[in-house]
């Protein structure tokens, strides 16, 4: 376990010089000119200009030595400075951070508790239509685009119904409460603004549900799994024998058994759910990771790419952990195998 | 998709019963799959002799709903949607043909190679290996492409990049199954060459579960091959691919028939590889039949 | 300028954006709306690059400069005067190279500082020297005199009858130099290394101009406050808020909505699907536009791109079929590459379709059966024009003479760069102007040696293109005193249609949508949208 653990820790620095050096060959190969994003395409044909700008944002260097730099700063924790926002990267991404995690969150406890939910009504009532039924549900979720999905709520929910509020993380004229945490549900309800929550709420639902969707699919086929070996098992046997009520076997006995196992999946359901925010985000206008990557890729906004994906690569990592760790806690075996 | 391969081939895994109604519940999803992904082949390969109109040129009035004429209306261009749509076949089932059979080979070439041999050289390729699965695979595909800037060649290179990586992993473990066996003891001993131990012997016996895997991630490769589209860093207009026809449907918002034919599309051929894919693990993992 | 990579494919992220409010619903706007002394809400796909007056170049960016930083001078309403703004009085020597100008002394910067000739000084030398996007502005400024606090002299290396539009440029906005210098500006020669301020101009403002900034978030919002302690007459308003909304479909959904006050960005297709008595979609002409151009010495084609051929394409083009197709009518011809209004237009003849006599010509020159060529054009969305789709009515009108063009989209990115190097023979592009002149289009595509489409078309080696006949007529026009400027352009003008390297397709009508009780809205040539007279009744 603990070399498990060690193992990641020791691969990071390695994974992160991997990306950096792949973005810098790359960048070797592209058509277009991040100078567009500095300067405007006009300035473009002034030579004085082009080369005023190559040399305050270190592009007149050649690649080698410019590597060295951004490996030099990396290893300061200095991201550099975003071609197009002008700031430096790493305080664009802490400020977008808190929306991203706030809707990954939302998205991963819809996706549990739905995937949990159907999972247990699927191995209840295995191979019965609810069987095919939950378990057709959980797939549509992994193979219905999101970003068509996003677009078809957003039609239905907010344009035509009126029901939900459009993309955003708040209504644009209320004033956003002072940033404690980034979260906006907690910010809210720091400021003490209780309509603020109720609005941050409401545009988180469309969002998370979309996202959430897509990750039914992975925990409901894990619960599925885990509750049929469990159900399977001397101990419920046993209950249903002293005659316990089957909602009792079920969520008492079974379920708590069959969650260890699944609670494991969450770690694996990030990548879903960071592919899933990118589009999502897109969409619904979040001013998260997300749609920065997004406007960082278009504008070829390298620094901003690629501690992007740095910080991407990290929270992979963190993910993993975690799973690691939980998986550690909850199987004893796990524990003592290491 | 890193996730689903991991499902994919997971022990925990349980399929339906074997008993009651074996054949017809299991085959009923099995053989929609099927059919669906046949008639999209069909289509992408015939559609040029038959479709009523060209699918970039103007078809009809601009922004027209559902019609007659126009079953899925018109774009914002004037085009048909439902052509368009049609021939968006070709370049989803392209894509992930070519992303798929380039993964798959560089994967399982890297990945038989570095668990025939092993040292250092299986360490250093899996490390490889496990420095790109260490990214969520769209940062690392947007990287990419961004880099390479958009067009399908190079979302495809993108996609192959993330996708390689999960394949070596996969042989690698098939291939140490194997290793082990008699037959393969038996052609050491018999003094026959590594290079036709690891393909003569080895390789055949680990293609089940990569089958399995392949059939399972098309529908992840169009998904993220169209999300890439979508957000500009795929296909460019006037490119009738799905991803980017959602996107314009988009900018035109009320005209919801836009993105509602490749939005279906996308869909379907997705959910039919996912149903495919079910069936062949069933034929091909013993597991997966006996575990029941 | 061009728009920059941010307009492209309006589209997607809109949808998006939805902005909707539906919130509408609940907790909509309530307490935020009192009248007269309210914030106003401005929807629009910002591009800006920079918040910094020396590095900014776009056209948020003249919206954000002309409210937060005053200029020297500035455009009257009627695009074309020319009017005192921190410069009370001016003189100009006859030889147009010697500018004298009064500092108004009431006028104050938000801190309270006076506004004076030093403050002047360091802006015009710091916007040459930190090399951004608009310091090609500065090009002709030779020297600036400080004679009193109040009184400075520009002069310029040649005559440049231009001189005062530039000043009116929102990018020669005057800084309180005390204070960027305490926060890393400098205007030495090598600011454009040297200086760091960018940074802290993206949270702080040094402006003179009826608002600051109050604050600025990248892809949320752009907001301005009130200058309470105005020099001039004091904003409307009580602030602006300018919201990131990538597209025209959200933008008018926010307008509907109430969550927007105003949107500039709809294009014609979209305000016709809005029926709504509580926005008034005004239409004016702009002085932006799209055009096709040739690049003879471009490698690529398969035939010469000879007069004769460029004159035949240039008549199978269906100018007016084109402005229905691509804006609904909303748009009007553009004879030559200078925007209709600016000087040297008045009487240029427009552009005509003669297929009959484009086939002769395409006959005359060798191709009676025409020839098969490339069209590369950035695909996106400008000035509510989406260029494929202007591409495709090019590809049908062209194919009337024979002519089959092959469609070459690419992103914004690539079309910039792909024009100059390796060259596109023929391609399409846009423009708007960065302040009220015609010299900038001389400059740009005139048929001069060193200028950018000159280049492109192979000034001197491309036969019939010697580039004398226009530099005579420029610099002509550059030392013509005012009465003499309109013949002076009009000379250029005539010389451009018969060059036949640009050809000018359509000028968009420009949509100027907003909430009915807003008032005071105006399109301004310098500034976009000049925000300091807008009322909210």
């Amino acid at each position: 376990m603990l070399r498990i653990l060690l193992k990641r820790l020791v691969l990071m620095p390695f994974l992160i010089l991997g990306i950096v050096t792949a973005t810098f060959v790359l960048a070797q190969f592209t058509k277009g000119n991040p100078l567009i994003s500095i300067i405007g395409a006009r300035a473009l044909d002034n030579p004085d200009i082009v080369a005023a700008a190559k040399a305050r944002w270190g592009l007149d260097k050649s690649l080698p030595e410019r590597y060295l730099i951004y490996v030099d700063n990396l290893a300061h924790g200095n991201l550099g400075t975003s071609f197009r926002t002008k700031q430096p990267v790493l305080q664009d991404l802490a400020d977008r951070l808190p929306a991203t995690l706030e809707l990954v969150i939302c998205a991963m406890i819809v996706g549990a508790v739905t995937g949990i939910l159907l999972g247990v009504i699927s191995a209840q009532f295995r191979d019965t239509p609810a069987d095919h039924a939950a378990r057709l549900f959980a797939l549509l979720g992994s193979c219905i685009p999101m970003f068509w999905l996003g677009l078809l709520a957003l039609f239905v929910f907010s344009v035509q119904t009126h029901l939900l509020p459009g993309p955003g993380r708040l209504d644009i004229r209320s004033d956003p409460p002072n940033t404690v945490t980034g979260f906006m549900l907690i910010d809210t309800l720091l400021a003490g603004d209780w309509d603020g929550f109720v609005d941050a709420v409401r545009h988180l639902i469309l969002p998370s549900l979309v996202l959430g969707w897509s990750v039914t699919g992975i925990v409901a086929r894990m619960v599925r799994a885990s509750m049929l070996d469990v159900l399977g098992q001397d101990f419920v046997t046993m209950a249903r024998a002293k005659g316990a009520g089957e909602g009792r076997v079920l969520f008492n006995h079974a379920l708590r058994n069959a969650l260890i196992p699944a609670l494991t999946i969450l770690g694996f359901t990030f990548a879903y759910l960071i592919t899933g925010s990118v589009l999502v985000e897109t969409i619904f206008s979040w001013p998260g990771i997300g749609s920065y990557a997004v406007d960082a890729a278009r504008s070829l906004d390298y620094p901003a790419i690629t501690g992007v994906t740095i910080v991407g690569g990290l929270g992979f990592l963190i993910a993993n952990l975690l799973t690691d760790i939980a998986y550690a806690a909850v199987d004893p075996r796990m524990r003592s195998a290491a | 998709m890193s996730a689903h391969t991991i499902l994919a081939i997971g022990p925990g895994r349980r399929l339906y019963s074997r008993f009651a109604n074996r054949l017809s519940w299991r085959s009923a999803p099995v053989i929609l799959g099927a059919v669906i992904i046949l008639g999209a082949i069909i289509i992408a390969i015939s559609i040029p002799w038959w479709s009523p109109y060209d699918p970039i040129a103007l078809a009809g009035r601009r922004l027209q709903p559902p019609s007659w004429g126009h079953w899925c209306g018109t774009d914002a261009l004037g085009r048909d949607v439902l052509v368009r749509t049609l021939y968006g076949t070709r370049y989803s089932l392209t894509i992930a043909a070519l992303v798929l059979a380039a993964g798959v080979s560089i994967g399982s070439l890297v990945g038989a190679v570095a668990g025939f041999i092993g040292g250092l050289l299986d360490s250093t390729l899996m490390r490889l290996a496990d420095i790109t699965l260490s990214f969520p695979p769209i940062l690392l595909a947007m990287a990419i492409a961004a880099s390479l800037g958009p067009g399908l060649v190079h979302t495809a290179i993108a996609l192959i990049i993330v996708w390689w990586p999960i394949y070596a992993r996969l042989m690698r473990a098939q291939v140490l199954n194997v290793k082990g066996l008699d037959h393969v003891d038996a052609a050491v001993v018999a003094g026959a060459l590594p290079s036709r131990i690891l393909f003569k012997h080895i390789v055949p016996l680990c293609w089940s579960p990569i089958l399995v895997n392949m059939t399972m991630d098309v529908g992840q490769v169009i998904l993220l091959a169209s999300g890439l589209s979508f957000i500009g860093l795929g296909a460019q207009p006037p490119t009738p691919e799905w991803g980017q026809m959602i996107a314009e449907g988009a900018s035109s918002f009320y005209s919801w028939w836009i993105a509602m034919g490749p939005g279906l599309a996308i869909f379907l051929v997705s959910l039919s590889f996912n149903f495919l894919g079910d069936g062949l693990r069933d034929l091909f993992d013993p597991r997966s039949r006996a575990s029941t | 300028m061009m728009a920059t990579g941010n307009l492209w494919r309006r589209g997607l992220f809109s949808a998006a954006s939805l902005m909707i409010m539906a919130a509408s619903g609940a907790l909509a706007t309530a307490g935020t709306a009192q009248a007269a002394d309210s914030e106003i809400v401005v929807a629009r796909a910002m591009d800006l690059n920079s918040l910094d007056p020396a590095r900014a170049y776009c056209d948020t960016c003249q919206i954000y400069l002309s409210a937060v930083y005053d200029t020297l001078l500035t455009l009257a309403p009627d695009n074309k005067t020319i009017v005192p703004d921190l410069a009370t009085s001016w003189e100009v020597s006859p030889d147009v190279t010697t500018f004298t100008f009064h500092l108004n002394p009431a006028a104050t910067f938000s801190d309270g500082t006076p506004v004076t000739a030093t403050d002047v000084q360091w802006s015009m030398e710091r916007l040459k020297n930190i090399k951004g996007g608009a310091a090609y502005l500065m090009d002709s400024l030779k020297s600036i005199d400080i004679k009193d606090p109040h009184t400075l002299v520009v002069t310029t290396k040649t005559p440049n009858s231009e001189f005062l539009g530039i000043l009116s440029a929102t990018y020669v906005g005057i800084i309180n130099s005390k204070l960027a210098m305490a926060h890393g500006a400098n205007d030495d020669d090598n600011a454009s290394t040297t200086d760091t301020a960018d940074t802290w101009f993206l949270s702080h403002s040094a402006g003179s101009g009826a608002f600051t900034l109050q604050s600025y978030k990248a892809d949320d919002a752009l907001r301005l406050k009130r200058n309470a302690g105005y020099w001039g007459k004091k904003a409307q308003v009580s602030g602006v808020i300018i919201k990131q909304t990538a597209d025209a479909v959200t933008q008018a959904q926010m307008l509907q909505s109430g969550a927007a006050d105003i949107a500039m960005q709809i294009d014609p297709d979209t305000a016709k699907t809005i029926h709504d008595p509580n926005i008034v979609f005004q239409t004016v002409p702009s002085y932006n536009y799209v055009y096709a151009a040739f690049s003879p010495i471009a490698k690529g084609s398969p035939v010469p791109l000879t007069h004769d051929v460029r004159e035949a394409i240039a008549l199978a083009i269906d100018y007016k079929g084109a402005i229905d197709f691509t804006v609904g009518g909303a748009g009007n011809l553009q004879p030559s590459a200078i925007p209709n209004g600016f000087p040297g237009t008045a009487d240029l003849p427009a552009p005509v379709t003669d297929v009959a006599k484009a086939k002769a010509l395409l006959a005359k020159a060798g191709y009676p059966n025409g020839f098969k060529i490339g069209l590369e054009f950035p695909a996106m969305d400008v000035y509510g024009i989406d260029i494929s789709l202007l591409a495709q009515k090019l590809q049908q009108d062209l194919a009337k003479i024979n002519v089959s063009l092959t469609l070459k989209p690419e992103t914004f990115n690539v079309w910039v760069g792909d024009i100059d190097k390796p060259g596109v023979p023929f391609t399409i592009g846009f423009f708007a102007p960065d302040y009220f002149g015609s010299a900038q289009y001389a400059q740009y595509f005139g048929m001069m040696a060193g200028m950018p489409w000159g280049t492109r078309a192979g000034v001197g080696t491309t036969p019939g293109l010697d580039g004398a006949a226009e530099l005579v007529a420029f610099n002509k026009a550059l030392a013509a005193g005012p009465s003499a400027q309109e013949a002076a352009y009009q000379a250029i003008g005539l010389q451009m249609i018969a060059d036949k390297i640009i050809l000018p397709i359509v000028s968009p009508d420009l949509v100027l949508a907003y909430a009915k009780d807003i008032g005071g809205m105006r399109y301004s040539a310098c500034c976009n949208l000049p925000l300091a007279e807008i009322v909210k009744h």
